[in-house]
């Protein structure tokens, strides 16, 4: 599998940017190579045509029906991050859950 | 309580669910979201150009000449003066794309159906910049939803213009959008022909007269602010976004009082003396400091109390992004979300914090709000900028943050003594064992 492009999504993309920066170290440390970026809902659109995964901040996990609706035609697989890792941003736990699910 | 908890999660967390993904109310936050850039490059402008610190104005004025603070005053009248009108147009293009239709057609479109249905000034030499304002806010959401509506439910019919062969793609396809918009306007020059020549007055006072005002009425008091405060914290409790999923509603009745406390403010009025006292940046400055709930206040509390070692990694890990108001790591960390101990602190504190700043306010100890300030900038600095410059406000801020601070230490202690207990065996709890711990309560 070629580069890996992940998106995470929130209101404002805030607080997933936080976790960003942890997955982008664990993506390293792993030695994958991988785009790891963060955005908000409104502006999710821009991303449709690249990412591989998008996962969604489990504050905003009522836009998930929305978001995969949008999603699914480019093949993406969508999923909300945990809540447990999520408070504790976790980020080789969460780069793990992207990483399952493109398996 | 567990059971209690049980009873939202099944039956009122679906309701807020849908209510915070229902496409039309979408499109306003998103439409204001899209706005905002222009709203904070507006009321900075009007900020600086009254900021209360004389050798600075004496300085601009000997440098620039007195005419240094019409800068700022164009600047207002293409940000805050025209918001409905930038509203109209951003609220259609997003549902436009929703829906996937031409978007830029549709917002377009929207925009000329808004200037149809507003009153012309001036022996038709203008057009009315109040209900451009403001004031015209719940015109403009409405025509901008109805307008786009119409036009995609046109569009998706497939009404185009059959252009004979050998026209180039291009051409016949920006004819696409011709009809319905066409149609489009029609409806809209002849609802405004029913207003302003057989009823004899504008859409926009009937609405303003009988929707908005009341609404802005009632989001204004004590009682209605306290209202929608507790539903947020309400909804974050349970882990959603309570602000994102109620902000439609919040930006639509909170933002014409703002405006007009800067359009005053910008005129010469005191900040003590302008009309409204809770606004948005009031919430975001004085409650929601370091996130919902108070949470700087939480985190306060965890270094005065915490010893347990899952506690205090958490403040650690939230702190600093606190400071910036944003406060998830806190909320699903600790966790707040379904933890019954606090409960009742991350609902009161917020509650507690809108009074006594409300309060403050109309005591006149503190100035109103004058600064639309990002909802991002850190306590203390958000104060100060918001009152239009004035500690005050940062001791404002302090105050509540003391306040925040000391309901949320008992309850600390209590929830970290638990988690002491639990330390041989800890393993972070996940929301699971939390609603198991919950029980045996």
């Amino acid at each position: 599998m070629g580069l890996l492009n992940i998106v995470l999504v929130c209101s404002a993309g805030m607080s997933t940017s936080m976790l960003v920066e942890k997955m982008r170290k664990a993506a390293k440390e792993e030695h994958v190579e991988a785009t790891i970026q963060a955005t908000s809902e409104a502006d999710l659109g821009r991303f449709l045509d690249q990412a591989d995964v998008i996962l969604i901040g489990p504050q905003v996990r009522y836009l998930a029906s929305k978001i995969e609706s949008q999603a699914g035609p480019y093949g993406i697989k969508v999923a909300v991050i945990d809540p447990v890792y999520y408070g504790l941003m976790d980020g080789a736990k969460v780069f793990e859950q992207a990483r399952e699910l493109l398996k | 309580m567990g059971r209690f908890f049980g009873f939202f999660e099944e039956k009122f967390l679906p309701v807020a669910g849908r209510f915070g993904s229902q496409r039309h109310l979408v499109a306003i936050r998103d439409g204001f979201a899209g706005i905002l850039p222009l709203i904070i490059i507006g009321s900075l402008a009007v900020l600086i150009n009254n900021l209360p610190i004389q050798p600075f104005q004496d300085f601009m004025e000997h440098v620039f000449s007195e005419h240094w603070k019409n800068l700022g005053g164009y600047i207002w009248n293409g940000t805050f003066a025209i918001i409905s009108l930038l509203v109209c147009f951003s609220v259609s293009y997003n549902l436009a794309r929703h829906y996937k239709v031409d978007a830029l057609a549709a917002g377009l479109v929207s925009v000329a159906a808004l200037i149809i249905l507003t009153p012309l000034v001036a022996d038709g030499q203008g057009i009315s910049l109040n209900w451009m304002s403001a004031s015209g806010l719940f015109v403009s959401l409405i025509v901008g939803l109805l307008a786009t509506e119409i036009f995609r439910k046109l569009s998706q019919m497939n009404l185009v213009i059959k252009m004979p062969e050998g026209v180039p793609e291009a051409v016949s396809r920006s004819f696409a959008s011709m009809i319905p918009a066409m149609i489009v306007l029609a409806i809209f020059g002849i609802l405004q022909i029913l207003f302003i020549d057989v009823i004899g007055t504008s859409v926009q006072d009937i609405i303003y007269k009988s929707i908005q005002a009341p609404f802005q009425h009632m989001a204004a008091s004590l009682p209605g602010i306290l209202a929608i405060e507790f539903t947020k914290s309400f909804l974050w409790f349970f882990g959603l976004h309570g602000s994102n999923i109620l902000e439609p509603v919040i930006e639509s009745v909170y933002l014409p009082s703002m405006q007009e406390n800067i359009q005053l403010f910008n005129q010469g009025v005191s900040a003590y003396q302008v009309p409204h006292i809770i606004t948005k940046p009031f919430i975001d400055v004085f409650v929601a400091m370091g996130g919902i709930g108070t949470g700087l206040s939480l985190i306060i509390a965890i270094f005065i109390v915490g010893r347990s070692r899952q506690v205090r990694s958490i403040g650690k890990l939230g702190g600093p992004a606190a400071l910036f108001n944003i406060n998830e790591p806190i909320i699903f960390g600790i966790p707040v979300v379904l933890n019954p101990i606090l409960f009742v602190p991350f609902l009161l504190v917020p509650l507690v914090n809108v009074t006594i700043a409300y309060c403050a306010t109309s005591l006149g100890l503190v100035p109103r709000t004058v600064v639309m300030v990002p909802w991002t900038t850190p306590p203390i600095i958000g104060g100060y900028l918001a009152t239009g410059g004035s500690l005050a406000g940062s001791i404002l801020q302090l105050v509540n943050l003391a306040v925040g601070t000391f309901i949320y230490l008992p309850f600390l202690r209590m929830l970290d003594k638990q988690m002491l207990k639990n330390a041989p065996v800890e393993k972070m709890s996940s929301l699971k064992t939390i609603d198991q711990k919950d029980t045996t309560l």
